[in-house]
């Protein structure tokens, strides 16, 4: 590859996303390693944002477009960096391109082969709620607009029989000799901007993730409520299809807890979740919401004011306690929720047919890995160690590679889209600095 | 040994409470007994009212079942908290209620005398081997002062001793036994009575010095706990390994020592007590135990396991809440489809027994045919199983 001086970002979600177009727009090459086969990252999953409950991919969309068609980004997608060696303002990378068996120079991303694909497996871009093939594009406005045969599942790879999508492919874009490819790329500097997962809510047993097929996730839940979503945005509980008379929000599921070991506050329920019930206000004005909540943290500009339009304009009841018990009732698949509403000190229990989990934000499930390739170091927690959380809040333990987003530690969009461009600049010092051929300006503290 | 209150208060983590209700919708008692929280009661103690926690109810209500703290996010050890309030209370001069007349209690008091003599070994049948001396203890407790002092419930708790030292000996084992065995104090213990439980303590492990056993094991959840947490807290490691009747029989089953020769086709479901599963982590054992005894179905109630409900009583503090908790575990147990409730509790078992007789009058508190199922030890079924 070219030798303009470049900078690698790790993450293609929205902070990825900003960095990248952010570094390209003042004429540096930027290399976008994504691990999926599409960019967007997690905001690509939700149905709306807070506070202004615009619709997530809307916004995206567009943002994920100039991003791959910038002529001075190059977007890995389905990509994974594997060894990193060299330093601050000379880094040499190999990324690991897996084979989506489909020719990216022809696929024209139309679907035709994923519609006659025999194999159908559970789709986890829907948490399972739904089906996809075993060529398959994740959602509509995946970027780049490719399809990608999944090894795992594809009957002509798994058991050499079927090549259907081959047969109906009018761009012939099928090719089953990809191989895994290894490209090695030379960087100035790095970013890191690798997000979040949420807790697998099971262990929580009391809550009945996994045994009640009516409690789900609040991810599942932007899923559920979302237009292009498994129900194509009708609120219905999992068990029967029908629509909840009541749906039930706890918070804090695993933050804020020294057991599960997230002591830190998640940082967004507090008002994702008032959207989430907004959400379903405007879907179903009839149905009954109630958010059980442990301290209502709405800290910034117009959160305060968002949560209370979710009262008074909505009707949404908080209930300030954190559940101890979910049962299921097995005939119904109801749910009754104990509780004690710690402001009128009593202990109730209440019916809903949906329970929604806003389960704690976790170290991305790679996060460790990475800080092996990179010699990063990682926070009690599993988050990226920044140098200082004051004065480098940017700065990971490495020299030249820097951080933004959730990879460090809790933040919504707007925050971590600050210090996207925050982390642009810082990324930028070191190729101005390098390309100047003075390889040690520019680093300091970096 | 025992931490008072302002000292338990840092050690249990009472401290990083966050008020957020948790234990309190957990709690069984809570939800038959208005006036207790026990969030309420530990954030009286955080904002310093310490004596109305110290002079209320609730300290004694509190059924240590250790629920709570299993949901607790900060970890709030709160039975420990509450066990500590116990002493400091009782140190007061506060006076706490107890069924059977506090007769238990005085009993228990009554073994501290070091020159006591006792023969509790009447029951164990003329044919049995059991020795004073040998490798393997088995610590009876108190189940031959229950046949005689909870005579109206017929709780058979001799039925448990007979059917452990019958397993024992099928699979070539002869206990030794204690004729001056002591109550192992956990009432005491957790009645605020420290000064007499470390007495009990002592002589108890004087007692098993004598027998120069390597291995105690107990039937009563109550006694393995006391002695694996409590006695090792205040007398430093033991120096024999303790083990409840339900992780032998399971190691006995894995060696080939215990060959089931008869056939139990009943559907059992096991309550697991408080002391055993969430104190003691000991929830495997008994199940397997169970499932590998030919003919039995194992199901499982709702609640079970870290979850399971309590038997609704702690230390014989019993009053209408702990029957009402009592008719709701029993009719979770017939709602599992189960014809039998098997526990590893004798305490458990009485409590239910109990319940299941009550005469009061239906207006005041009926106890339905949907919670009446029978109830056994799993030393018991082992037994019967073994043929013999």
């Amino acid at each position: 590859m070219d030798e303009k001086p470049s900078v690698l970002v790790i993450g293609g979600g929205v902070a990825g996303i900003q960095v990248s177009t952010d570094l390209a727009n003042r004429g540096l090459q930027v290399y976008l390693v994504e691990k999926l086969t599409s960019i967007g990252g997690r905001m690509a999953q939700f149905d709306k944002t807070y506070p202004t409950l615009d619709c997530s991919i809307c916004i995206l969309a567009p943002k994920m477009i100039d991003c791959f068609r910038h002529p001075n980004i190059k977007v890995l997608s389905y990509s994974e960096v594997k060894k990193v060696s060299g330093k601050a303002g000379d880094f040499t990378v190999e990324v690991l391109r897996k084979p989506r068996y489909v020719d990216e120079a022809r696929c024209t991303g139309c679907g035709q082969c994923a519609e006659k694909c025999p194999k159908k497996i559970p789709n986890e871009w829907e948490f399972s709620m739904a089906d996809r093939k075993a060529i398959y594009m994740p959602f509509p406005q995946a970027v780049p607009r490719l399809m990608t045969i999944d090894p795992q599942n594809c009957l002509y790879l798994t058991k050499g029989i079927c090549r259907v999508c081959e047969k109906f492919c009018q761009a012939k874009a099928i090719d089953f000799s990809q191989k895994p490819e290894t490209v090695k790329i030379r960087v100035a500097s790095i970013v890191l901007a690798t997000g979040f997962d949420m807790l697998n809510p099971s262990k929580i047993t009391e809550y009945g993730y996994g045994k009640y097929k009516n409690v789900i996730t609040s991810l599942e839940f932007e899923r559920l409520i979302c237009a292009s979503g498994p129900t194509g945005g009708h609120l219905v509980r999992p068990s029967d299809h029908a629509k909840p008379k009541r749906v039930a929000f706890i918070l804090c599921v695993g933050s804020r807890d020294v057991k599960e070991g997230m002591m830190y506050c998640s940082n967004v329920c507090c008002l994702y979740s008032a959207k989430d019930a907004i959400l379903v206000k405007e879907h179903e004005p009839d149905v009954d919401v109630v958010i059980f909540y442990t301290d209502l943290r709405a800290y910034s500009k117009g959160s305060r004011e968002f949560i209370d339009r979710a009262i008074s304009d909505y009707g949404i009841k908080y209930v300030r306690g954190r559940p101890g018990e979910v049962r299921e009732d097995p005939d119904i698949k109801s749910l009754t929720i104990w509780y004690e509403d710690t402001l009128s000190r009593k202990v109730e229990k209440l019916q809903a047919d949906l329970v929604v989990l806003s389960t704690a934000c976790v170290p991305s499930s790679d996060a460790q890995e990475l800080a092996k390739t990179l010699g990063l170091e990682l926070d009690e927690y599993g988050f990226f160690r920044v140098a200082d959380p004051l004065y480098a809040p940017l700065d990971t333990t490495v020299p030249g590679v820097y951080a933004c987003g959730f990879c460090t530690g809790p933040k919504d969009i707007s925050d971590s889209v600050a210090q996207a461009s925050g982390v642009a600049a810082k990324a930028a010092e070191v190729v101005v600095a390098a390309s100047k051929g003075s390889k040690t300006a520019g680093m300091k503290g970096g | 040994m025992e931490t008072r209150m302002e000292d338990a208060m840092e050690k249990t983590n009472v401290r990083y409470c966050l008020k957020c209700g948790k234990c309190t919708g957990s709690c069984p008692l809570a939800r038959v007994n208005p006036e207790y929280s026990p969030r309420q009661m530990v954030e009286r103690a955080t904002l310093g009212f310490k004596d109305r926690v110290l002079r209320s109810k609730g300290v004694w209500w509190c059924l240590t079942c250790r629920l709570c703290s299993e949901r607790c996010p900060q970890d709030v050890r709160y039975p420990d908290f509450i066990r500590a309030c116990r002493a400091e209370a009782a140190s007061l001069g506060v006076e706490h209620r107890c069924a059977h007349g506090d007769m238990l209690a005085e009993l228990q008091r009554a073994m501290t005398v070091p020159r006591l003599k006792q023969n509790r070994l009447g029951w164990i049948p003329k044919k049995a081997s059991v020795s004073t001396k040998g490798d393997l203890l088995y610590f009876v407790g108190c189940l031959p002062y229950f046949d005689a002092i909870m005579e109206k419930v017929k709780p058979d708790s001799i039925a448990i001793g007979q059917s452990v030292i019958q397993v024992l000996n099928s699979s070539g084992i002869t206990p030794a036994v204690m004729p001056n065995e002591r109550c192992c104090g956990h009432d005491l213990l957790w009645t605020g009575d420290t000064e007499s439980f470390e007495k009990l303590a002592r002589l108890n492990m004087e007692e098993i010095r004598k027998t120069g056993a390597k291995t105690v094991v107990f039937s009563c959840p109550e006694g393995y706990r006391t002695f694996k947490l409590d006695y090792a807290d205040i007398l430093g490691e033991l120096p024999f390994e303790v083990l409840h009747t339900s992780e032998l029989f399971s190691k006995l089953i894995d060696e080939g020592k215990l060959k089931f020769s008869q056939k139990i086709n009943r559907k059992v479901v096991y309550h697991d007590p408080c002391r055993l599963g969430r104190h003691m982590r000991v929830f495997d054992s008994p199940r397997k135990v169970l499932s590998s005894i030919p003919g039995i179905q194992l199901v499982e109630m709702g609640r079970s396991r870290a979850e399971a409900m309590c038997c609704g009583v702690d230390a014989w503090m019993c009053n209408s809440n702990s029957k009402q908790m009592q008719v709701e575990r029993l009719q979770e147990a017939k709602m599992s489809g189960a014809d039998m409730l098997v526990t590893t509790c004798p305490k458990c078992q009485i409590h239910f027994r109990c319940v299941m007789n009550e005469k009061l009058p239906k207006a005041v508190f009926p106890v339905p045919d949907e919670a009446k199922i029978e109830v056994a030890d799993l030393s018991e079924l082992v037994a019967k199983a073994l043929g013999s």
